[in-house]
């Protein structure tokens, strides 16, 4: 059996057993956009521009709120900044340790590892499979907030969105990566839960500080949730040295995961 | 022909803790070989790193004359490989699954999925997560089997099956030799392999103790006799006995002779009460660290 076929087999059969679940976070991630959208043409524009000058201004900058006066930075601060990224990187962080670590320590992994295709291609697999049920995600996280803001007039370009979308979908792949790997180096599935969540965690504050700050250029630097947002993707499309960063983190990650993988003693 | 697995001095550490302490093996084409031991002796150990799940502290280990750790896929598409602990989950059907694993393997084994599920009288169709832990062996026992390996790896096979079910398997066991199938299989129950087993090792403590066919270690180990009589004990008759205990009209010892023999010389005795059994297998273990340490 040729290497392509054998990572094919084992992404064909990851994409299957999760079928379920996956159509289950795609409805929560429609529900999300479906409970903000409709709602900015209500309360959105001066109104809320009104309510966000009341509020302390290091909060609302903290938040992303500053940005709520307009269409584009609505839905940068509510779908893009806060709650997509938030469920996706639960769905994202929690698959990318059972995948491998999870699976590892449950003993489900000692069959697969023991069939004749190499380390290197089942690990390619799982990997390649987590990334497309990521996509899957941003996918439909781009088509019903592209859908709804188009059915109530919000004033965003398609394009904009799409660029969101795919930021959104780099992000969760990184520290989704990040937390296979540290799974796959590890064995553990704590640790890496602990590793993803932490890191992701920590880009997303340093993010949100950065905003508080007067010269938060420095952290923005830092942080891949700024490479992700920082640059109002919405509203100025996709920032393309930002994005290639979040695809380099991925590369390494995975990169890692395969070189502890490939040599270490499994299950113990 | 190369022999099914060769292994020499090969030691396992898990940080400080030696899991395998030098073990060696020699496992020739077309038998079954039955590895016993208590759990926690090593037996899974040994097995995981023939299948290069673990790689090895110290020793040289070939697999159908290949090294584990660099034989890769084309050595595995030979093997077979039952874990000792089996986990199934996740929603997938027993005929998904099967189907998955065959398809891992090139499509190998298909063919056998549905004969052999009917054979074990196992339901193809309901989730294998909903399954029994037997009708999970049922489906790890077919997994192992059905592509027809040239050696099979099967870490406590008979773990989960009813006495009907362990008949059932042994007969497949014995059919899967006899079409060229090398079975290499570990117990920690003498007694629920050695009707299938060719020669079987004990290992303890990460030691190979013994390594014998069935007979020789079963007339080896000899009989438990507890023989209560109804007049005084006949101490001369008892001549032969080891490890003779007598207390009142009660005797009773180890009989490694002909069982025909000592049933000659009690002929015509008074005996209320007479127990000949089979010595189980910690005290197989037992002697043979006593015959180790003496040699």
């Amino acid at each position: 059996m040729t290497r392509i076929r054998a990572v094919t087999v084992e992404i064909a059969w990851q994409l299957g057993r999760r079928r379920r679940s996956l159509m289950l976070w795609a409805i929560g991630l429609t529900a999300v956009a479906a409970i903000y959208v409709p709602l900015y043409p209500s309360i959105g524009g001066e109104q809320m521009q009104a309510l966000v000058d009341s509020l302390p201004a290091e909060m609302t900058a903290a938040l992303g709120y500053d940005r709520l006066g307009s269409a584009a930075g609505y839905l940068t601060a509510t779908v893009f900044g806060l709650l997509g990224p938030a469920l996706m990187l639960v769905f994202g962080i929690g698959l990318g340790a059972r995948t491998v670590a999870g699976e590892e320590e449950a003993g489900e992994l000692e069959l697969a590892a023991a069939a004749p295709v190499r380390r290197d291609d089942l690990l390619a697999g799982r990997v390649i499979a987590l990334h497309t049920q990521i996509a899957a995600l941003a996918v439909v996280t781009f088509a019903a907030s592209a859908l709804l803001s188009a059915s109530v007039g919000l004033d965003v370009s398609v394009g904009g969105i799409a660029a969101a979308s795919l930021g959104l979908n780099l992000l969760v792949i990184a520290f989704a990566t990040i937390t296979l790997a540290a799974g796959a180096v590890s064995g553990r599935r704590g640790v890496a839960l602990a590793v993803g969540a932490a890191t992701a965690v920590a880009a997303f504050v340093a993010d949100a500080v950065a905003g508080m700050l007067d010269d938060g250029a420095v952290i923005e630097a830092l942080s891949p949730f700024s490479w992700y947002l920082a640059s109002d993707p919405v509203v100025n499309g996709v920032p393309l040295t930002a994005y290639a960063r979040l695809g380099v983190v991925t590369l390494i990650a995975w990169a890692v995961a395969h070189d502890r993988f490939r040599r270490r003693d499994l299950g113990v | 022909m190369t022999t099914a697995i060769t292994v020499e001095g090969l030691v396992k550490d898990y940080g400080s803790f030696r899991a395998l302490d030098g073990i060696d093996l020699a496992v020739e084409r077309g038998e079954v070989f039955g590895f016993i031991g208590p759990n926690g002796a090593g037996k899974s150990t040994t097995i995981r790193i023939l299948l290069d799940l673990l790689r090895p502290t110290a020793g040289d280990v070939r697999v159908l004359g290949e090294d584990p750790a660099t034989g890769g896929p084309a050595l595995r598409a030979r093997l077979g490989y039952l874990p000792g602990e089996l986990i199934l989950s996740g929603t997938a059907t027993g005929r998904q699954l099967l189907t998955h694993h065959a398809a891992v393997r090139g499509g190998r084994g298909r063919d056998r999925i549905a004969p052999l599920a009917e054979r074990f009288l196992l339901d193809l169709d309901r989730p294998v997560r909903a399954l029994s832990k037997g009708n999970k062996q049922k489906i790890g026992v077919v997994q192992a089997l059905m592509h027809r390996p040239d050696l099979a790896l099967l870490d406590e096979p008979t773990s989960g099956l009813d006495p009907l079910l362990q008949q059932e398997f042994l007969a497949l066991v014995r059919e899967e030799r006899d079409a060229g199938t090398t079975v290499f299989l570990s117990s920690h129950v003498l007694s629920e392999i050695e009707g299938v087993a060719d020669r079987v090792a004990l290992i303890r403590d990460g030691r190979i103790v013994v390594v014998d066919d069935v007979a020789a270690l079963r007339a080896a180990a000899g009989q438990r006799l507890d023989v209560t009589f109804s007049g005084d004990v006949p101490l001369q008759a008892l001549e032969g006995v080891e490890e003779l205990q007598v207390d009142g009209l009660h005797a009773r010892g180890i009989w490694r002779g002909d069982t025909t023999r000592l049933i000659a010389t009690l002929h015509g005795l008074p005996i209320a009460r007479l127990e000949l059994r089979d010595r189980d297998l910690e005290e197989l273990v037992l002697d043979a660290y006593r015959t180790e340490g003496t040699a």
